[in-house]
């Protein structure tokens, strides 16, 4: 310790110092210990599903499970080798060998093939709700933004929107159950699942949407109404165009609220299983009066609602793994869109 | 000037051939159709509720015909006894945790070997069963009367079916089926008239009851050691309190009218305050919601418990402490924590979480935590530790926002009076942004209670009021919740029964208790936002 570094206003240490320094490690603790759950949760499932859905042969990635229905998984003894055949190959290695016609097999359900049909149909849900959703949200955002004056009746809207945001998703899926299932009679369909879900979703969009027209200059606005454009003109021109990335963005996290939530389509959209993709209607109006697979629920059921063994961890970590990754790259987007986004309009 | 305009519309070129519909100019229009979509969230918001109350507004009418069959057909008569005969097997499980202990205290404190330690109880274990076979007399009464009053409720529920099914015949015109349709009314009075005989057999049987019982009890074992004797001689005094109560059940049964009419009231508040939720049941069926609001309670609050510190902690961290570099860091991370999907939260709670945690209570020197060890793996501290996780993010956003809008005046000026950092963040940014943060908290509430899948894969699901006796220890134990007795029954019931209609309400219920825990959000922020200048 030489001379030159101490001065007068050195900092002395000292028990409230010290003090401080410990408070400010707990608040510290308590940040990372938050990321650290997170972390394990990611891990976890990613370990655990690459097992699935990667595979060490060429072309590493386990085609099988991407492009299949999930299928019942047949494992026996024949000739002392222990198989675990898929319902298909099952059928044809019978044929094949007409001695193996009466083996005794174990049939475990949902835990060969694949989970397609999930897929489709979670990308189904959420582009049409999206679609929907980003429709209405959109348009009033538009109209509170640009056309209302503050009043009795815009305050209203403002206070459904806040509720809006805070009911729960189940209560979504009763409303929508109630409503378009039942009193509508649409059945357990996609068109149900699109409008229950974009409901949910909808104050998302809305407040997303009012923030970016907010964030684009009044000084546009005028400079278009004092060229003689009418206001419609001038919102279409010149502000809209303007706020589109940002809605987009923002909008985006509300996709992964969509792709992610289960309970609002457990009684409006969602099958346990299905034999036929979504496209195999006989008639186009069928197409939006069908139910579908969906990876959220696919989830729900393998989990919880089949009986439990070694085979089914596969099933249950590999649509975790794809699900998680799908939700996870929508989020990644949105967020990394944002960050460029905040940098690039300034004005 | 105004009423002259038209007039002179016809000289402006922009007017001209101008497009109206209704009246309206095309600008209007546009103005109309924004202005419509603006509107849909109330209409939302309305149908909500309007379809809520629709499916559900029917419960309460079929609940008290449910209640009303249940007092017709005998039920709650032999209820009054059925209560008499469980109160005492719950004495009964009294004396064998008594058992228990002695059995502990013999090989422990003792250290007997366990033949000699069983010997020593035999005389207990005989005391014990002839506490046990005392009931005899009422068990065998009411096995009987079950069977009869099933029987009457039975065949009630056939003449009911057959009126639905006259009803539809009549509504689509096959007049002759409709009148093939036998409906022999059930004569109440004379159906009871057998079971109400049994009264004097009641009398007997409880009197015998009780005089078993005396004798069992005056010969009740010396217990070996004191802290043992204390419960022997609460579990005499119960037996006293137990008895005491006989008359006012032969008083109950001597009073009892089958044609007392249910009030109105007792629709709602057997549901608002029951106790039992008990469907599908071959006895008689109960929609209370207590079980339920108390396991998403205790859910809730064992999750806002571990979240709070987290996400107020760290969003104090974050806004006032870390470096640029962490800020921009952390914030996008916790934002991604919110986006991980319910329904894998809960898979992981069922793969890994329940595990993990279980094994950690069987650690030796843990054993000191309430609770632990535990051997249910799905139970209230599983599921709300998964909740906490996903109402971090919540709070942690809506807290760090509000610490941001503390004017920076408010830090500069407590800086400059000589306070340090911790001063300044705990006395002036904090009690600044109070309001705030309190109203994250309860946004964080209403994801949490609101919250299904997660407590539907983890909670356990057992339909029963945790034993609250058991302490802090309760957090270890099963429940069910709300959310999930929607989600859980819904797909199974039948449109239009009473069931069905039994969930809705629970999601009234449900989407009411969000508004409120909204609306005390919204008003905490208005009411203390501090005002700047």
């Amino acid at each position: 310790m030489s001379a030159a570094t101490t001065h007068p206003f050195q900092t002395q240490p000292s028990a409230a110092r010290r003090s401080e320094s410990v408070i400010f490690w707990l608040f510290r603790g308590a940040t990372y210990f938050v990321l650290l759950c997170g972390a394990v949760v990611f891990l976890n499932i990613f370990v655990k599903g690459s097992r699935t859905v990667f595979q060490t042969k060429a072309p590493f990635v386990n085609t099988a499970f991407f492009t299949e229905s999930p299928e019942s998984l047949y494992v026996f003894q024949w000739q002392g080798q222990k198989m675990e055949l898929g319902d298909k190959e099952f059928r044809t290695f019978k044929e094949k060998n007409p001695a193996a016609a009466n083996v005794k097999a174990e049939s475990y359900v949902y835990c060969a093939g694949g989970i397609f049909p999930c897929i489709v149909g979670t990308v189904l849900l959420v582009v049409g709700s999206m679609a929907i959703a980003l429709t209405l949200g959109v348009s009033a955002a538009v109209y509170l933004n640009e056309y209302a004056r503050d009043g009795t009746f815009i305050r209203f809207v403002r206070l459904a929107i806040l509720n809006l945001a805070g009911v729960p998703s189940i209560v979504f899926g009763l409303f929508g159950f109630g409503m378009f299932v039942i009193f509508f009679g649409w059945n357990v369909s996609l068109l149900a699942g699109w409008f229950t879900l974009a409901f949910m979703v909808l104050p998302v969009v809305i407040t997303a949407s009012e923030e970016s027209l907010k964030a684009v200059p009044k000084g546009f606005r005028e400079g278009s109404l004092a060229l003689g454009a009418t206001k419609w003109q001038t919102i279409y021109k010149n502000v809209v165009p303007y706020a589109l990335p940002g809605i987009l963005t923002s909008s985006i996290l509300g996709i992964a609220r969509v792709a992610g939530e289960t309970a609002p389509i457990m009684f409006t959209a969602a099958y346990v299983v299905r034999d036929k993709l979504p496209w195999q209607v006989d008639h186009f109006s069928d197409f939006f009066f069908q139910g579908v697979m969906a990876l959220p629920y696919h989830i729900y059921v393998v989990s919880s609602k089949i009986p439990q063994n070694e085979y089914t961890e596969r099933v249950q970590y590999g649509t975790a793994f794809v699900f998680l990754f799908i939700v996870a790259l929508i989020a990644t987007a949105s967020i990394v869109l944002r960050s460029k986004l905040r940098n690039r309009y300034k004005w | 000037m105004a009423s002259s305009a038209p007039a002179d519309d016809r000289h402006f070129i922009a007017y001209k051939g101008s497009f109206r519909l209704f009246g309206l100019t095309l600008d209007d229009c546009i103005r109309v159709f924004f202005g419509g979509n603006a509107v849909v969230s109330i209409i939302v918001l309305a149908l909500i509720t309007y379809f809520l109350f629709r499916e559900g507004s029917g419960f309460f009418g079929q609940n008290r015909d449910n209640l009303t069959v249940y007092r017709h057909a005998g039920l709650e008569y032999v209820d009054f006894i059925r209560t008499q005969q469980d109160d005492h097997a719950a004495l009964t499980r009294y004396l064998s945790d008594l058992r228990v202990r002695q059995f502990n205290y013999s090989t422990t404190d003792k250290r007997l070997s366990l033949a000699a330690a069983n010997a020593a109880l035999a005389g207990f274990d005989d005391f014990a069963g002839q506490y046990g076979d005392s009931v005899e007399p009422i068990r065998t009464l009411v096995s009987d009367l079950t069977e009869q009053t099933t029987a009457i409720k039975e065949r009630f529920t056939v003449m009911e079916d057959k009126k639905v099914e006259r009803t539809q015949l009549l509504a689509v015109g096959k007049e002759a089926e409709a009148a093939a349709v036998r409906i022999v009314p059930i004569d109440f009075v004379a159906e009871l008239k057998p079971i109400l005989g049994t009264l004097p057999a009641y009398r007997e049987a409880s009197a015998d009851f009780a005089k078993r019982l005396t004798a069992v009890l005056a010969e009740a074992p010396a217990m070996p050691a004191p802290e043992l004797q204390t419960r022997m001689d609460r579990f005499q005094q119960l037996n006293a309190e137990y008895m005491a109560g006989f008359p006012a059940v032969t008083r109950n049964l001597e009073t009892w009218d089958y044609n007392k009419p249910v009030p109105v009231t007792q629709a709602f508040s057997s549901f608002l305050f029951g106790r039992q939720w008990l469907t599908a049941s071959f006895w008689q069926d109960w929609y209370g919601v207590i079980p339920l609001v108390v396991g998403s309670v205790m859910v809730s609050l064992v999750a806002l418990i571990i979240a709070v510190p987290l996400g107020v902690g760290s969003a104090i961290y974050i806004n006032q402490i870390a470096s640029p570099l962490e800020q921009k860091f952390i914030k996008p991370c916790i934002e991604f924590i919110s986006a991980i999907p319910s329904v894998v939260l809960g898979f992981f709670g069922i793969a890994v979480l329940g595990q993990a945690l279980r094994a950690l209570s069987q650690v030796a020197w843990l054993s000191w935590v309430p609770g632990f060890p535990y051997s249910e793996r799905l139970n209230i501290l599983t599921a709300g530790c998964l909740l906490a996780l996903i109402a971090v993010p919540t709070i942690f956003t809506l807290a760090e926002d509000a610490l941001n809008n503390v004017p920076r005046a408010f830090k500069e000026a407590s800086f400059a009076l000589g306070a340090t950092r911790l001063q300044t963040i705990i006395r002036i940014i904090v009690p600044a942004s109070l309001s705030g943060i309190i109203s994250a908290v309860l946004l964080g509430l209403g994801r949490v209670i609101g919250e299904t899948m997660v407590v539907l894969l983890c909670a356990g699901n057992r339909i029963a009021i945790p034993d609250f006796t058991a302490g802090l220890a309760v957090i270890t134990q099963p429940v069910h919740t709300m959310t999930g007795i929607i989600a859980q029954e819904m797909g199974e019931v039948v449109h239009g029964s009473i069931h069905y209609r039994a969930l809705f309400v629970v999601g009234m219920l449900l989407f009411f208790l969000s508004l409120a825990i909204n609306y005390a959000a919204q008003r905490i922020v208005r009411r203390y936002r501090i005002s700047i200048g």
